[in-house]
């Protein structure tokens, strides 16, 4: 398993459009990526799930990923958290 | 015929009307005999298909990354989920639930998810949420409603409420207004309205007038009514409205979207004084630059108890999500004797209510009151560019006293480990004392605004509502421009950012004058932005300069005036 932590910095969160950009890169990976926030979990590819967790301003992260392309993908999605506004 | 609502994106237009099919949402909750289960779900996953298919097709229309395609898209991608429909598979399934019924189910779960949680922006998406849930369940019975695109003359759509992604598909080309009988000023439907500058009306129960199919219309997107029908009178007079609005609007549209450059190269930040969100909202069809102004007393209106910290927090939020990362210049409750709110009690009578306890003496007093619109405020400051400042403020003790408030208030949020920020601090400059103690002030503020209507009534100790002497101390006087002059000079040698909210920058022909005077930003109504962002376009900062030298020399009101009207700006 791989996994990384990040911090939300976009003031707004991760609302509809950033979240809906988010599950389309999460789409491209072959593995699932799994965001957790506060205690609640979601496949970054459901952006249904997505939705409920409440990724807001300032709030901390943790993805991870099993198998095929898992460091890739969490390296990617991070990547999305820390600068998608 | 005459009815009423909210103007979310002003304008005027004239129309037939239109009456937007609405979907059938209607559902089926008897118990699904199990035979029927594979069934159902088949008929919930062809649902699903055919609406991401619409959804599809409507996206090649669009221009792709505008702000209509990544919505369309939004709702696109939250259909075209794996999860989702094992979500609605497995309601049917375990509760043997109709397919509508079951996309009921999931999507109001999933609403309500959202709205619990601990951000008003993300809470907010819940609506979306549920308009899509609507649209899944009238596909699933079979009722699509897409005759609009056959409209061939200028049209007024009538509808319970309108989707995004339902906004998205219309003939813009021939809709020229939007009524709705739901909504607010910040559902996504009024944002596009106001982007794609259609005047629309929300909450407006249009039932009473009955409307059919081709009734002739006319909507005031500035007094926020719809005339159903209008007579030969009534039309003659808004025909005039149309086309002097056209005029208007065509004159100074030019201006909206341009810095506030003098023609020398000066420029000056305009901001726009809002009292309320539905004010906010219409900002960017005056081309403020941000608020400088938000009186939030107007919370307090119809309220029947105090607004809490949570919905004012929401309310700072959403006002700051509205203006896109512009400032938000807040100013705290200015109540008094002068002005009842029934929610606000223990207001003693008072003499001489102006000269009473109002503006920070009243929060001051009142720590409950004032602690839960610190606390509001510093939390909203952590979403965005938050500007604080008091009201009625003369002398260090206040600023003593609040400061230490603000304290407490922030040792509270960390403890209970709440995100906030520091806004920038400032006060109102209203009254003589506060420009003769503002030295002292000055080292705790970022900014201070001057307050005319206040600073005119009290250093002429005239009360601006007694009409017998509105007209002999009018507040472009030489004593108030001194004052003015005084404050702006302290405040700028300090270093500290120097504003004006009275009613004198609202007035095109003395924006100028103040922005010659020095001051760094100007806010006025909104309305008044495009004839003073013109005034200031077309004019040279040394004019500007030269005006008020000559103006702070005059010494009688009547020299104020003929300068004025002499220079002709």
């Amino acid at each position: 398993m791989y996994e990384k932590t990040v911090t939300i910095t976009a003031p707004h969160g991760i609302h509809t459009r950033p979240a809906a950009l988010l599950v389309k890169e999460a789409k491209q990976f072959l593995c699932d990526v799994i965001v957790e926030c506060q205690g609640k979990q979601a496949s970054a590819k459901s952006l249904f799930k997505l939705q409920t967790l409440g990724l807001y301003h300032g709030s901390h992260v943790r993805i991870f990923a099993h198998g095929q392309q898992a460091e890739q993908a969490v390296d990617r999605i991070a990547e999305l958290l820390m600068t998608l506004s | 015929m005459e009815m009423k609502g909210i103007a979310v994106s002003s304008g005027i237009a004239q129309g037939k009307a239109v009456l937007f099919e609405p979907f059938d949402n209607s559902l089926d909750y008897r118990l699904l005999p199990l035979s029927s289960i594979p069934a159902e779900q088949a008929k919930a996953s062809r649902a699903v298909a055919q609406l991401c298919q619409q959804l599809r097709n409507s996206l090649l229309s669009l221009e792709a990354g505008s702000a209509n395609y990544q919505l369309v898209e939004a709702d696109l991608l939250l259909l075209d989920d794996a999860e989702l429909i094992s979500q609605l598979h497995r309601s049917i399934n375990t509760l043997q639930l109709s397919a509508g019924a079951a996309v009921q189910r999931v999507f109001y779960h999933q609403a309500s998810e959202m709205e619990a949680l601990d951000d008003p922006y993300l809470a907010r998406r819940a609506q979306d949420v549920l308009s899509l849930s609507k649209r899944l369940i009238a596909t699933i019975n079979g009722a699509g409603g897409e005759r609009l695109q056959q409209l061939q003359e200028d049209s007024i759509l009538l509808s319970e409420d309108l989707t995004p992604a339902e906004f998205a598909l219309l003939p813009l080309n021939h809709i020229k207004g939007i009524v709705l009988k739901t909504g607010g000023i910040t559902s996504h439907t009024a944002i596009l309205a106001r982007a794609a500058g259609i005047p629309a009306l929300l909450s407006c129960n249009f039932d009473a007038a009955a409307i059919s199919n081709g009734t002739e219309l006319f909507l005031d997107g500035y007094q926020g009514k719809l005339y159903a029908q209008p007579d030969a009178k009534e039309l003659a007079t808004l025909q005039k409205q149309l086309a002097d609005d056209q005029q208007r609007r065509n004159a100074l549209a030019r201006y909206r979207d341009i810095p506030c450059v003098t023609q020398d190269g000066h420029s000056l930040t305009l901001l726009a004084n809002v009292g309320n969100l539905n004010d906010i909202a219409r900002l960017p069809q005056s081309g403020a630059e941000g608020i400088g102004l938000f009186r939030t007393e107007f919370m307090l209106m119809d309220a029947v108890s105090m607004p809490d910290e949570k919905e004012q927090f929401s309310l700072y939020c959403e006002a700051l999500q509205l203006i896109k990362g512009k400032c938000l210049t807040i100013r705290t409750l200015d109540v008094g004797a002068d002005k009842e709110f029934s929610c606000i009690n223990q207001l003693l009578a008072e003499d001489n209510p102006a000269l009473g306890v109002r503006g920070l003496r009243y929060t001051l007093r009142h720590k409950d009151v004032l602690h839960t619109q610190l606390r509001a405020v510093l939390r909203a400051a952590a979403f965005g560019q938050v500007r604080l400042m008091f009201p009625m403020v003369c002398q260090p003790e206040e600023l003593d006293e609040l400061f230490a408030e603000i304290e407490i208030c922030r040792q509270q949020l960390l403890l209970e480990q709440k995100p906030f920020a520091e806004p920038e601090y400032g006060i109102v400059v209203e009254t003589p004392a506060a420009v003769v103690n503002l030295s002292t002030m000055l080292p705790r503020l970022s900014f201070v605004s001057i307050g005319t209507n206040d600073l005119a009534q009290y250093t002429l100790a005239a009360d601006r509502g007694n009409p017998q002497l509105t007209a002999s101390y009018p507040a472009f006087c030489p004593a108030v421009l001194q004052l003015i002059a005084q404050t702006l000079n302290t405040a700028k040698a300090a270093g500290v950012t120097t504003s004006l909210c009275g009613e004198l920058a609202s007035d095109p022909r003395i924006a100028p004058l103040l922005m010659g005077m020095g001051f760094d930003e100007l806010s006025a109504n909104a309305a008044a932005l495009p004839e003073i962002k013109a005034a200031i376009c077309e004019g040279k900062f040394s004019e500007f300069v030269e005006l008020a030298q000559k103006a702070l020399q005059c010494q009688r009101i009547s020299e104020l005036e003929s300068l004025l009207s002499g220079c002709q700006i």
